[in-house]
């Protein structure tokens, strides 16, 4: 007998995504699904993001990592809310991973949520965690194919953040072409060009976030 | 590599649509799956193999469709289907508004059960 089924197979990790929204709708917490490729800079990133607003939003962490607990570590350091997810092998976050952690972080204090996915360019654009905004971080070293080489995670984003730009005058890299190639895959990617080590370009950023927070 | 995460899905809703109808024994599972949705059929079936054992889904064989990756020029309305390359404007118009319209599809279509 064939029974007609339809339904996604994600679903599962979509409805669970919903009702993580749902919850941060309620605590009136803003999530930020952030992704990029190892060592493009997402964890010096946040705590930049930290030092620059923590006078005036309050924020959280959860920090995704196949294994080890440094970059959770690092944030604490600063006396901010982080837990550390590790997935022991799992390429990326998903919507149940970050439910069970949610429980050790104080929501209800907490205004802006970063949540640091894996480090890989392809798998966690696919998993939603019941995010605001997803949000890409390419360090130029990586190279100015990238764009055209994992499209999803370009399509998926709502913010392309392009990091070590002081970097560009000892690299062979065209930035433009990164950037025209994005826009091409994803017309409304707001992209910002910066420098987490020397602060250029952090000011964009950090006024793109408030406008998001309405700060 | 999270084929065995996506297997693990498909058979939870495989099992739990034998749950609430009361069906026996799953004989096969419709897939339709899209060329851009990135999974590995080869490692999808590897998982469900494995996974499946000791279910009454045991005997299941996955028949699976892919569905190529079709794009829609917003502009002129003409389709297309884009091959290795990413496409950037229309081919027909040279429109740049252009949606991906099917190839990322991940789906159950239908069950065969006793």
């Amino acid at each position: 007998m064939k029974v007609k089924v339809v339904s996604r197979i994600l679903q599962a990790n979509d409805r669970l995504a919903d009702e993580n929204r749902r919850l941060f709708k309620e605590k009136g917490v803003y999530v930020i699904n952030l992704m990029s490729a190892p060592g493009a800079g997402k964890t010096t990133l946040i705590v930049e993001t930290i030092k620059a607003l923590k006078d005036r939003v309050s924020i959280g962490v959860v920090e995704g990592d196949i294994v080890g607990t440094d970059d959770a570590e690092r944030i604490d350091s600063l006396g901010i809310p982080v837990v550390q997810i590790n997935t022991h092998g799992a390429c990326h976050l998903d919507a149940n991973m970050v439910r069970e952690v949610l429980d050790e972080l104080p929501l209800q204090d907490i205004r802006l949520l970063i949540v640091e996915n894996v480090g890989n360019l392809v798998c966690p654009a696919e998993f939603n965690i019941g995010e605001d905004m997803k949000v890409m971080l390419l360090s130029v070293s990586e190279g100015d194919d990238k764009p055209g080489k994992y499209p999803l995670m370009f399509q998926e984003s709502s913010a392309l953040l392009i990091n070590k730009i002081d970097l560009l005058p000892y690299l062979d890299i065209d930035i433009e072409r990164i950037k025209s190639t994005a826009r091409a895959l994803n017309p409304e990617i707001e992209i910002i060009e910066l420098s987490c080590k020397t602060g250029q370009g952090m000011d964009r950023w950090v006024t793109f976030l408030e406008e998001k927070l309405q700060i | 590599m999270h084929e065995v995460s996506i297997a693990q899905s498909l058979l939870d809703i495989v099992l739990s649509e034998c749950k609430k109808a009361g069906y026996k024994r799953v004989n096969s599972v419709s897939l339709l799956i899209g060329e851009a949705s990135g999974v590995q059929i080869d490692s999808l079936r590897f998982a469900f193999d494995i996974i499946k054992r000791d279910t009454p889904a045991e005997g299941a064989k996955l028949l699976i469709t892919t569905s190529p990756l079709t794009g829609k020029c917003l502009d002129c309305a003409c389709l297309f289907y884009p091959r290795g390359d990413v496409v950037f404007e229309c081919p027909k118009c040279s429109g740049k508004n252009l949606r991906m319209i099917k190839g990322k599809e991940l789906d159950i279509v239908e069950i065969d059960v006793d």
